[in-house]
């Protein structure tokens, strides 16, 4: 359980709040380099931390991220004109730049200074991996780029996607964390998903259904690991790094990519989950590419031209008795990101955590609320810069191994879980 | 007008509707420090608001004998057989901060898995001054919480309603 008051404070992230303020000592995904695919392209809405922006990328290919609203009248810049290096607000033509500044007020006279003094809110956007990330904090502060691997190797061993979630960034965030439904909820996809299946490590999953877990901190957050039985005298574990205050990554099965997500508050009741796959030593292949596009392992079938699911609370998910009963699925949801969204979606938009029931098997969740409250209130009330922001924390893996009974996660894997420029990732 | 009863149903507004009684503690918790150390976290946390939570200290049985002989103490200084502490209880959390407890911890840890009661295990430390009391709970512990931060231990008893 958690009492009402901090479950506020962990989920709410608009302006002002201090989990909102944690957010924004980060670098965080604000949208996929996708959406601006050219220069002048259709500028896009985005929210994020419970601000309304628009993304747009000028004639010179700098990329801008203001606020939605024009300074003159209040319109949506959504329905801009991206034009002659700026964004023009159809109403009455005033223009703005990839800063905010206001550069074009039609209505004034020529050479007037009025525009100098008028300057949108905006936040930098900078292009990394398949990304397009911002910082909204203060500018004085504001970190180095993000050194996440999956950001960092070419462009042919790397995939991203995102989806809607209708729910809170935490409790989409703590499935992350939570290794042990996995044997439960995505048992079908064990079997059948082209990039899960075929691994050894998916029979000791299935075999031990009860897995002991293991949580320690790292510099930039936690690692949880999760322990079955595999051979005689020895252990499977599965490793997974979270770095504050949004990124995790889930251990490896076999050679297939290994995947991993973050997840961006929207507002307090939406997020955005960004799903990606890597593979650190080779290119992902044609297939792995298109299991990747036609939404399988972590990645969701969006509907064309949005990036909201085609299987969503509108439609029940899709969901099928008739698979659930022959065994294909847990849930009778299809796909693994699906199989997680309908069931954090289903607790509401903010789940009310004073009524958990919670076990010692949810300690990886315990901790890194703990975590968070803690770095969310160290900053507020003594400027202290939380773990995370250190793009040293940044370089980390999820690993997979077959370890000695004996044997401590943590002092075997020291190698395993660090991100090592081209080295295979540790995988069973 | 909701599109379908999973858009309804996980409306805020229909979160109005969820069926709210008081929760009991739901656990009957054992908090076992091994070492001299984990016992000072121990009476710190004692104080928390707990319903069913007892705090015990572990002490080498006096006159010396085997080291996996040993007394558990109250924190009224009351002595208790391993045996008795674990009559009627469902979880029992172990503190540790040093390897001067592992014999202790596994003995613990066999007697949990003996009567099917769940075993958490909190190792306080920054370094690796617990290694062999970790090695002990790791075959018994549900959970090992590896920690510099001994408001861990409080955090996870609230957690657990305990």
């Amino acid at each position: 359980m958690l009492r009402q008051d901090i479950n506020e404070l962990l989920t709410q992230t608009g302006p002002g709040t201090p989990m909102g303020d944690l957010f924004r000592q980060y670098w965080i995904p604000a949208l996929l380099a996708e959406e601006l695919p050219e220069n002048d392209s259709p500028p896009v809405r985005v929210k994020l931390l419970s601000e309304r922006l628009i993304a747009f990328r000028d004639s010179e290919g700098r990329y801008g991220l203001i606020d939605e609203f024009c300074a003159h009248r209040g319109a949506s810049l959504w329905f801009g004109r991206n034009e002659g290096s700026g964004l023009r607000c159809p109403y009455h033509g005033w223009k703005y730049d990839v800063t905010g500044q206001c550069v074009e007020v039609p209505s004034e006279a020529d050479n007037s200074s009025f525009c100098e003094n008028v300057k949108l809110r905006a936040y930098p956007l900078v292009k990394v991996g398949d990304i397009l990330w911002t910082y909204m904090g203060d500018p004085a502060k504001r970190p180095d780029l993000p050194e996440f691997e999956f950001a960092h190797v070419p462009p042919e061993q790397t995939y991203t996607s995102k989806r809607w979630q209708q729910c809170n960034w935490l409790q989409a965030f703590e499935g992350g964390i939570d290794s042990s439904h996995v044997t439960f909820l995505h048992s079908g996809g064990l079997k059948s998903d082209p990039l899960f299946k075929g691994a050894k490590g998916n029979e000791y999953n299935m075999k031990d259904t009860k897995p002991f877990f293991e949580v320690a901190d790292s510099e930039g957050g936690l690692f949880v690991g999760a322990r079955r039985n595999a051979e005689e005298g020895t252990y499977y574990w599965r490793i997974t790094p979270w770095v504050m205050p949004a990124f995790t990554m889930v251990p490896p099965r076999g050679d297939h990519p290994v995947h991993g997500h973050f997840w961006v508050p929207i507002d307090d009741e939406n997020c955005w989950t960004y799903s990606f796959d890597y593979h650190p030593a080779r290119p992902l292949t044609a297939a792995e590419r298109q299991a990747m596009i036609d939404g399988h392992g972590v990645h969701s079938k969006n509907i064309p031209g949005t990036y909201r699911p085609v299987a969503n609370m509108d439609n029940d998910y899709l969901i099928d008795r008739e698979a659930q009963k022959r065994g294909e699925t847990y849930s009778g949801v299809a796909g693994i990101a699906m199989q997680d969204a309908s069931l954090q979606e289903s607790m509401g938009p903010i789940v009310d955590r004073t009524k958990e029931r919670l076990v010692p098997a949810d300690s990886g969740i315990i901790k890194a609320r703990q975590k968070l409250r803690k770095a969310a209130i160290a900053l507020r009330d003594e400027g202290v810069t939380p773990p995370g922001v250190d793009t040293a924390h940044h370089r980390v893996r999820s690993a997979a191994v077959v370890l000695p009974q004996a044997e401590s996660f943590l002092d075997s894997c020291r190698d395993a879980v660090k991100a090592t420029p081209g080295v295979p990732h540790s995988s069973v | 007008m909701y599109a379908s009863e999973s858009a309804r149903a996980a409306s805020a507004s229909e979160s109005r509707y969820r069926i709210t009684v008081p929760i009991a503690p739901a656990r009957n918790a054992r908090v076992i420090a091994l070492d001299a150390r984990a016992a000072a976290v121990a009476r710190r946390i004692s104080d928390g608001p707990w319903a069913n939570a007892r705090f015990y200290t572990c002490e080498a049985t006096r006159g010396g004998g085997p080291a996996d002989e040993f007394l558990l103490y109250g924190l009224d200084g009351v002595p208790a057989t391993l045996d008795d502490t674990l009559r009627g209880t469902d979880v029992v959390v172990v503190i540790g901060t040093d390897d001067s407890g592992g014999t202790r911890a596994a003995a613990i840890g066999n007697a949990c898995s003996a009567r099917a009661i769940t075993t958490a295990g909190v190792v306080l430390g920054d370094g690796f001054e617990a290694d062999d009391a970790v090695a002990a709970l790791r075959p018994h512990a549900r959970v090992l919480l590896l920690s510099a931060d001994e408001s861990d231990a409080f955090e996870l008893l609230m957690a657990l309603r305990v």
